[in-house]
């Protein structure tokens, strides 16, 4: 069935979050094979966000498991999937 | 004309999962110059080693997919191409119906529809559900690519007859004929998508390209009011209040006056960035911060949408909706309340009545106030949120009418906003 490639974006909590350690521990709750890359996007105000690559098995059905573990990890402020795009 | 100043298409490839969408969407980055160059320098290299001298495509498509496991080009989840008159990104539809909130919540809300379907099978039950799916969320421009011609030798009256099955679903669900266009192709053979196929004299209508090039331009979100979803809410030191998100509709300026629905809080931009840089107005597309005058941090939340204060987002107290049942374990009754995800906003709402129950693969009324709704079926409901929450027409503003309904975990269904009650 396909696998499907989703652009999610972490928001941190401020201006203060240090975006290395969250980027590590990001990295540490998904898993190796599901997360393929991490950006840094400048948005406004010195925020920065963190632009997630993830691939995810069409057939399992939704990003809702990534989301929510994001969503656990302290300093994020939110997770939002951007995109979604099956792969070729 | 650059990128850049040709208008911005999203084109969602729709249809049964075997019926040739990814060699679609190869072909399509191929006939318009977008495979990598070092793909097809490889291909080159190989093929003069190995003394073949016709062009396979079949050996871009296994190349493009090696690399993918490989990891190197992930960014071919970015479908882009141009023809004269459009840039158009691919929005290639995953099968599985929990993806259906992503779709609606984020960015690539699709324009048009190429509907794919194979030549040799015509319409599958997957076809129908997603045919109905593009209706129900207001793609009112389709093309039917009536592929995988050479399988049945480019045969006219095979053609035509795929060619009427779907004429009559898609008319039947409510589809205009002017809106839709059919084209013969091969995604493998080449036939059709950027030359006329010399194996189809009997067809002498447009190919794949033009036919996508002469879609009708949609209304551009720019000339609709202003509507900004909240994402998030920062108080920034030495700046103030900064809600963050993405324009869907309209413009925004500093020094004009928003509100933010439902919290009902006003105040007056200050000014806006955009990756970091002072920008003099932001449009449709742009994700942005904005530093607002008058407003503290907890005034205001994810969910709001601002808008200029001469045409506010609509906080309504009840709405009418077409939605489809996409996944239900039971039976769904009057007094369900699910949550429904629109734009940044989650919200349990409440089903109050059912008015009509559709038959999904036909559009056509199968009853009147029925007591139930079940996977599967279409129906015209009547809802009312628990909290305030800000949702628009479809027809008015279609980036504001969509949700999806979620519930024990899963994408419900979806559906559209057709008629609303203002909040007084």
């Amino acid at each position: 069935m396909g696998e499907v490639a989703a652009k999610i974006k972490v928001m941190p909590e401020g201006t203060d979050v240090n975006l290395d350690e969250l980027e590590e521990e990001i990295s540490d709750k998904i898993k190796d094979e599901q997360l393929k890359n991490i950006e840094r996007e400048a948005v406004a105000f010195g925020l920065e966000a963190l632009m997630l690559t993830v691939v995810v098995k069409d057939d399992e059905g939704g990003t809702d498991e990534i989301e929510e573990k994001l969503s656990e990890i302290e300093k994020v402020e939110s997770v939002k999937v951007e995109d979604i795009n099956r792969l070729m | 004309m650059s990128d850049e100043d040709k208008p911005h298409l999203n084109l969602a490839l729709i249809g049964h999962v075997d019926h040739g969408k990814s060699t679609l969407v190869g072909r399509l980055l191929y006939e318009t110059g977008n495979v990598p160059e070092h793909v097809i320098e490889e291909y080159k290299k190989e093929a003069e080693e190995k003394g073949k001298s016709t062009f396979e495509f079949a050996w871009v498509m296994d190349e493009l997919s090696e690399e993918r496991e490989r990891g190197l080009t992930i960014d071919i989840a970015h479908k882009r191409f141009d023809t004269d008159s459009y840039y158009f990104t691919i929005v290639d539809c995953p099968g599985h119906r929990d993806f259906v909130k992503n779709m609606i919540t984020g960015a690539s809300q699709a324009d048009a529809a190429v509907l794919v379907v194979d030549a040799s099978e015509g319409v599958m039950p997957q076809t129908k559900e997603h045919v109905y799916l593009s209706k129900t969320l207001g793609i009112d421009q389709m093309i039917v690519a009536v592929n995988k011609m050479d399988k049945v030798d480019w045969d006219e009256n095979k053609y035509e007859q795929v060619e009427s099955e779907i004429d009559e679903l898609l008319k039947r669900i409510g589809y205009k004929p002017g809106d839709i266009q059919y084209v013969p192709i091969s995604a493998l053979e080449g036939g059709n998508i950027a030359e006329p196929a010399d194996t189809s004299p009997w067809y002498d209508g447009p190919n794949l390209l033009e036919e996508l090039d002469n879609l009708k331009k949609p209304e551009e979100p720019v000339d609709l009011p202003l509507r900004i979803p909240i994402q998030d809410v920062y108080s920034i030191s030495g700046i103030g209040t900064v809600p963050v998100g993405r324009v869907e509709t309209g413009k925004i300026k500093p020094e004009e006056e928003v509100r933010f629905e439902p919290s009902g809080k006003t105040g007056e931009v200050k000014s806006i960035e955009m990756h970091h840089e002072e920008v003099p107005e932001a449009g449709p597309g742009d994700n942005i911060g904005f530093n607002i005058r008058g407003v503290g941090k907890d005034e205001i939340q994810r969910g709001d949408v601002a808008g200029h204060t001469d045409n506010p987002p609509t906080v309504v107290d009840e709405f009418t909706a077409q939605i489809i049942v996409l996944s239900h374990p039971s039976a769904i009754t009057a007094g369900y309340t699910p949550v429904f995800h629109a734009h940044t906003s989650q919200v349990a709402c409440t089903i109050t009545e059912i008015l009509q129950k559709k038959d999904p693969k036909t559009g056509e009324v199968k009853e009147e106030n029925p007591d139930f709704i079940k996977q599967g079926d279409s129906a015209v409901v009547k809802v009312k949120p628990q909290r305030p929450l800000v949702i628009e027409k479809l027809k008015e503003i279609p980036q504001l009418g969509r949700f999806a309904i979620r519930d024990m975990g899963q994408t419900v269904a979806t559906g559209a906003v057709m008629d609303l009650k203002e909040k007084e």
